[in-house]
């Protein structure tokens, strides 16, 4: 798997995803959530090409510093975190196989959870993270390929991030919208959803 | 969707570095503004001296630019609008403000910007770069009931920890004394807010928050994050009897004490209505035998043209008036 061209398809995502992100977050935020990460993977897109020959940590690497110094906020600092804690798990890989990717995608988790200070039922990313992540594991360990592992963790974080609209937040700005947020799908949930359905989309297309 | 707010600005993209832009080169004997986008105080801090740090989003203005100056901060790490500066640019305003005395790193207590606090402290760790501390800043009771003070977020009042804590920097005092002092006059301040009408957002257009027509919100963070509640619009003097009472139980404040008070335009209030409401928090404080030392009223930390104000109490002892008296010279605060 090309690295480079996983983020693409990422970038490709929110892209097309944009604005329903920024319409979730504007009811409990700024709004901006999906012009931010849509701004963010373009950068991290348009490296694509200097890219290509690298370490998939280090393209990882590269994403994480855009994300964090570039778009910053609490989304910045937990989605550099999240790619950064990974690039992590597998420095020096040549080429990442299931089990490093299951690897990968825990310490990112961990890393989240870190960070952030949230739990699962907080309404918070973590919601749709932690059960990809769980979905993942569970479908490498049982020696399944890794398409269908990516199948697998983006159905489990759509159900994480619809899940989320039943909850009131606990952290970050949010949290502060109390029982307003009742009712609506956390826009960090579903843009680690969407993550997560890019990467199905190009495992399916891709296989292996 | 609403229209547009009116807003003479260009390019919405643009709209940070431009307005950076426009405040340096206004006051270039206070400030310097860098190739990356931070504020830095024109003529740097005696050698020796601690150095402080303020990261913010951008959309608060005068908060932080402001601030920055000899008997305050020595630089400002604007970010986005509204979002926190990430960890690289909070590491390059440390650098900036190493004077040989270490750096302290004041957090206004939001989720984004306590984050990328702590990763430009890793990173700092990750460098080599020692005598770099943080403190987190909070003020704002409606954000957590007491006894969980650290759960609150940082607004208005953080004011005179900037005041207090850059006069105190000046004096030679050390990291760990600059640390504490700042844990000092933080824990003495008590802030709560009201909004009226709300802010937007400069750069979608979008209004934060609906508040009907004769409805006001106490307790509103800068942000439009909830209070304690809706409540119908009263007059002056009534909105202020609400508000005082909680800010007092909440230190307690108690008779015999001395205290600063600040009155912070959200934006566009007239400076009319807030003497007329200061009136009132200065009656209020007379009749609970607290004396006032100081005042300061006006528009510092705001969310762009959102009506409202915060009413922030610190008490005060010989050392912090001292401090409140120390000279000093910002673009918008000077003493």
């Amino acid at each position: 798997m090309n690295w480079a061209e996983v983020l693409g398809a990422v970038e490709a995502m929110y892209a097309q995803k944009r604005d329903e992100l920024n319409a979730l977050d504007a009811a409990l935020g700024d709004g901006d959530h999906g012009t931010a990460l849509h701004t963010a993977f373009k950068e991290i897109a348009a490296r694509a090409p200097e890219l290509a020959q690298a370490r998939p940590a280090e393209i990882l690497k590269a994403a994480a510093l855009t994300l964090m110094n570039r778009m910053g906020g609490s989304s910045g600092a937990l989605y550099g975190t999240l790619f950064l804690r990974a690039s992590v798990e597998v420095k020096d890989l040549d080429r990442l196989t299931g089990e490093d990717m299951a690897r990968m995608w825990e310490a990112g988790l961990e890393g989240v959870m870190q960070r952030g200070g949230a739990q699962v039922g907080d309404k918070t990313m973590v919601d749709a993270l932690a059960p990809a992540v769980i979905a993942f594991r569970d479908s490498i360990s049982q020696g399944r390929p890794a398409a269908e592992a990516y199948e697998a963790a983006a159905a489990a974080a759509r159900f994480g991030a619809v899940k989320t609209s039943e909850l009131v937040a606990k952290h970050g700005r949010a949290k502060f919208v109390g029982q307003r947020a009742l009712g609506q799908i956390d826009a960090g949930a579903a843009s680690t959803a969407l993550l997560f359905e890019a990467l199905r989309n190009y495992w399916r297309e891709k296989g292996g | 969707m609403s229209a547009r707010h009116k807003k003479l600005i260009n390019q919405p993209e643009n709209i940070v570095r431009e307005m950076l832009e426009g405040f340096a080169r206004a006051y270039p004997s206070i400030v310097r503004l860098t190739d990356a986008g931070l504020i830095v105080r024109a003529q740097p801090k005696g050698a020796g001296r601690v150095g402080l740090v303020i990261g913010n989003g951008s959309g608060h203005e005068p908060a932080m630019i402001g601030f920055v100056g000899a008997g305050l901060m020595d630089v400002n790490v604007p970010g986005e609008i509204f979002s926190a500066p990430g960890p690289e640019r909070i590491v390059e305003g440390i650098r900036l403000a190493e004077r040989g005395g270490g750096v302290l790193l004041c957090v206004s207590h939001h989720a984004g910007d306590r984050m990328n606090a702590e990763m430009a402290l890793e990173l700092c760790a990750a460098e080599g770069l020692s005598g770099v501390e943080m403190v987190l800043l909070y003020d704002d009771i409606s954000s957590a009931p007491k006894g969980q003070e650290a759960e609150r977020r940082g607004t208005a009042g953080l004011f005179f920890t900037w005041k207090m804590l850059g006069a105190y920097a000046e004096t030679g005092a050390s990291l760990p004394q600059c640390k504490a002092l700042a844990e000092k006059v933080r824990d003495a301040t008590r802030t709560l807010a009201v909004a009226l009408t709300p802010g937007t957002n400069p750069i979608s257009g979008q209004v934060m928050f609906a508040l009907a027509e004769d409805e006001i919100e106490i307790g509103m963070g800068v942000h439009g994050e909830v209070g304690q509640g809706r409540q119908k619009l009263q007059d002056a003097d009534a909105t202020i009897d609400a508000m005082l009472p909680p800010i007092l139980a909440d230190l307690p404040f108690r008779a015999g004490d001395e205290a600063l008070v600040f009155i912070n335009n959200s934006g566009s209030m007239t400076q009319m209505e807030l003497f007329i409401l200061y009136r009132r928090v200065a009656q209020r404080l007379d009749a609970a035998g607290i004396g006032v030392y100081g005042a300061w009223i006006g528009a510092y930390a705001t969310t762009q043209e959102m009506a409202g104000f915060a009413l922030s109490l610190c008490r005060v002892d010989d050392e912090l008036k001292r401090l409140w008296d120390a000279p000093a010279r910002g673009a918008y605060f000077v003493r």
